[in-house]
């Protein structure tokens, strides 16, 4: 028999019942791929600020047990000048590898003359710090300019020139060109004074670190902590984001074999801000579909289950003259799978149509912890899309497997008498 | 004596006993029913309501089993076969008319013609000719297209005499096939299955409350209280 087409025509049998529960799955279904676009864009916004705004890169390497011990014992753990080189050269070549660049991290107080405060501040090539950022933003958001204020830039002929933080900048009545001194403390710990130039300021997009954040050149850090040549970290940009974790297990041991005694990080090991959004969304997206699931789970098998006391006698017909119990089984799964499939399929069309919406609206939120606004953007996330598609087809499948086994078990001569 | 002149039987119910469970009461629907239905016969089973009519059918048609007894389907003993060989057994010997002719609505004439024989495995084009002819037969192909709601009453159950023949069975099972028709498409479906009957060698037994219709029989048995009264070869 052709089960496909006569599950198809059985659909059109009550054409209201079909139509609700076909509305039922399609709103879940958008609903979930809606958000699951929403989240997409989310953590794809905050991995390219991890490794691009936030100048992270791909790969950090650093000495083994630097992460751990390397603020209480910087001497010991900070790679050497010939370290820095060697590695460097080590890793120009590799094919995947955009750029190799050396940072230093130290921190201190800033002085306008009248007020200090503390600072953390990354000392980094100004031409490095160009080049990770290019990055940064969206073509879209390029194209509208929203923003350019989170862009940072290093004057690389001039060491004393720094960027610094919005709220820092604020909270010691700083302009662009003024002046202030920074203290900080050697590698062998006396302490070091320079003056500095607020060449820019920024936003680092953080309401935590937007007062205390601050970029200087290399040079200038170097020269803060009397450490020529040397460096804590270096930061490997990659040309693929999806290479990372092969290229880090590849590095890793290249360098091994080089006898360097490092370890190395990827952007998501050393991003919590990233894990913590990361794992917040993943829960939630896993209740909304848990729920939106069930939603579908009791819309189809309510109505397959009408749909089979309804054709009782149909079913003892077909029994009758031939069609095996599997049979029947089969025909009402059928149904019910194809039922889903053209909720999930018009569940699409409406995605589409939301997400559009949406992203025309240019609606724009400002999200916990942040200090400007961003755009609500929703993408289409295909890979959570076949997976809700695969997975609502097994459960609507599943959901008219019961019913339909009770009813093919039911013996011929009492279906044939239903009423 | 032994009738060698007469066709062997096709089906031979022996002592079959049918018993029904309703709550705590027992009925005995038939009681040690023993009968011989021999091929190419047109055979009516008529009786007051409760006579167990539409039980000695269902079991005749294999879709109950009795209670005790043998029922033996072309020396096939039917009670030892499972539901799928069952099933697999009646989809190539047996077809069946229905009182409220239990067409699939979303099908059309043809198709429904068709359903059997795809059931079975028969490739479309195979069951659409098949299907096609059996609806020439029954006169019915200028409705080949119509959806069951459109034909009549008639035509309705015609179409369902098209769905029994069209995998060629041996033995046609029809319960009360006239009890929703007028007379005169009463008198059309019988005369249709009569011809069938003598055209193609299929042996029918069908039941009915109409006693006009007995006159058309080869043989009539008279059921009451689940035993047969009276059994009949007309001359």
């Amino acid at each position: 028999m052709n089960t496909f087409k006569l599950a198809l025509r059985g659909l059109t049998r009550n054409r209201r019942r079909s139509l609700v529960t076909l509305l039922a799955i399609g709103f879940g279904f958008a609903a979930i791929a809606l958000f699951a676009g929403y989240t997409h864009n989310v953590y794809s916004g905050l991995s390219r600020n991890s490794i691009y705004n936030a100048l992270l890169g791909h790969l950090t390497i650093n000495k083994t047990g630097m992460r751990k011990e390397g603020k209480l014992d910087p001497e010991r753990y900070l790679l050497t000048a010939k370290e820095v080189d060697s590695i460097t050269q080590l890793l120009k070549d590799e094919p995947q590898i955009e750029l190799v660049t050396p940072r230093l991290a130290f921190s201190g107080l800033v002085s306008n003359g009248r007020a200090s405060t503390i600072f953390i501040a990354e000392g980094m090539e100004p031409s490095a710090m160009d080049r990770m950022q290019e990055g940064v933003l969206s073509e879209r958001e390029k194209r509208d300019g929203t923003y350019n204020d989170i862009l940072k830039k290093l004057d690389p002929a001039h060491m004393e020139v720094v960027e610094l933080s919005e709220g820092l900048v604020d909270m010691l009545h700083l302009a662009v060109g003024g002046q202030a001194a920074v203290l900080t403390s050697t590698l062998t710990g006396q302490a070091n004074a320079l003056d500095i130039t607020v060449g820019h300021s920024f936003n680092t997009g953080n309401a935590g670190s937007n007062d205390k954040f601050a970029f200087v050149t290399l040079e200038l850090a170097r020269s803060l902590l009397d450490a020529e040549g040397r460096a804590d970290r270096l930061t490997v940009l990659l040309k693929d984001d999806s290479q990372t974790p092969a290229t880090r297990d590849r590095l890793l041991a290249k360098l091994k074999a080089a006898e360097f005694d490092v370890e190395i990080h990827t952007w998501q090991e050393l991003s919590d801000f990233y894990n913590q959004v990361h794992g917040m969304f993943d829960m939630i997206f896993g209740f909304i579909f848990l729920i939106v699931l069930t939603v579908v789970l009791m819309s189809v098998a309510n109505s397959m289950g009408m749909t089979v006391v309804e054709r009782t006698r149909e079913i003892g017909t077909l029994r009758a003259i031939g069609l095996k119990r599997r049979g029947v089984v089969r025909l009402f799964t059928t149904e019910s799978m194809l039922l889903t499939l053209i909720g999930c399929g018009v569940g699409l069309l409406i995605t589409v149509a939301v997400r559009w919406g949406i992203n025309v609206a240019e609606v724009s939120y400002v999200p916990p912890n942040s200090v400007s606004p961003v755009l609500l953007l929703i993408d289409l996330d295909s890979g959570r899309i076949i997976f809700t598609f695969v997975l609502m087809a097994l459960v609507g499948t599943i959901a008219a497997y019961l019913p339909a086994r009770r009813a093919a078990k039911k013996p011929i001569i009492d279906a044939l008498g239903h009423v | 004596m032994i009738d060698t002149l007469s066709p062997p039987p096709i089906l031979k119910l022996r002592n079959v006993r049918r018993r029904f469970l309703l709550g705590e009461t027992t009925i005995d629907a038939l009681h040690s029913i023993s009968l011989d239905i021999r091929a190419g016969e047109f055979l009516a089973v008529w009786g007051p309501s409760g006579s167990g009519k539409t039980t000695l059918m269902n079991i005749i048609g294999l879709i109950d089993a009795p209670t005790e007894g043998e029922v033996h389907f072309e020396e096939q003993d039917t009670g030892v076969l499972a539901d799928n060989a069952l099933t697999e057994f009646r989809a190539q010997k047996i077809g069946f008319v229905f009182q409220n002719f239990n067409l699939v609505p979303v099908l059309s004439a043809l198709e429904n013609v068709m359903l059997p024989l795809q059931i079975k495995g028969v490739s479309s084009e195979k069951a659409r000719a098949s299907a096609m002819a059996a609806l020439i037969d029954v006169g019915l192909e200028r409705f080949k297209n119509s959806l069951p709601d459109k034909l009549s009453g008639g035509q309705r159950q015609r179409v369902a005499i098209a769905r029994a023949l069209v995998v060629e069975p041996k033995l046609v099972i029809a319960d009360e096939p006239t009890a929703n028709l007028d007379s005169e498409n009463s008198r059309m479906v019988v005369d249709l299955m009569r011809e069938m009957n003598q055209v193609r060698q299929v042996t029918f037994v069908f039941t009915t409350h109409d006693p006009r219709l007995l006159d058309h029989v080869d043989r009539k048995i008279l059921l009451r209280d689940g035993c047969i009264e009276r059994d009949e070869v007309m001359a």
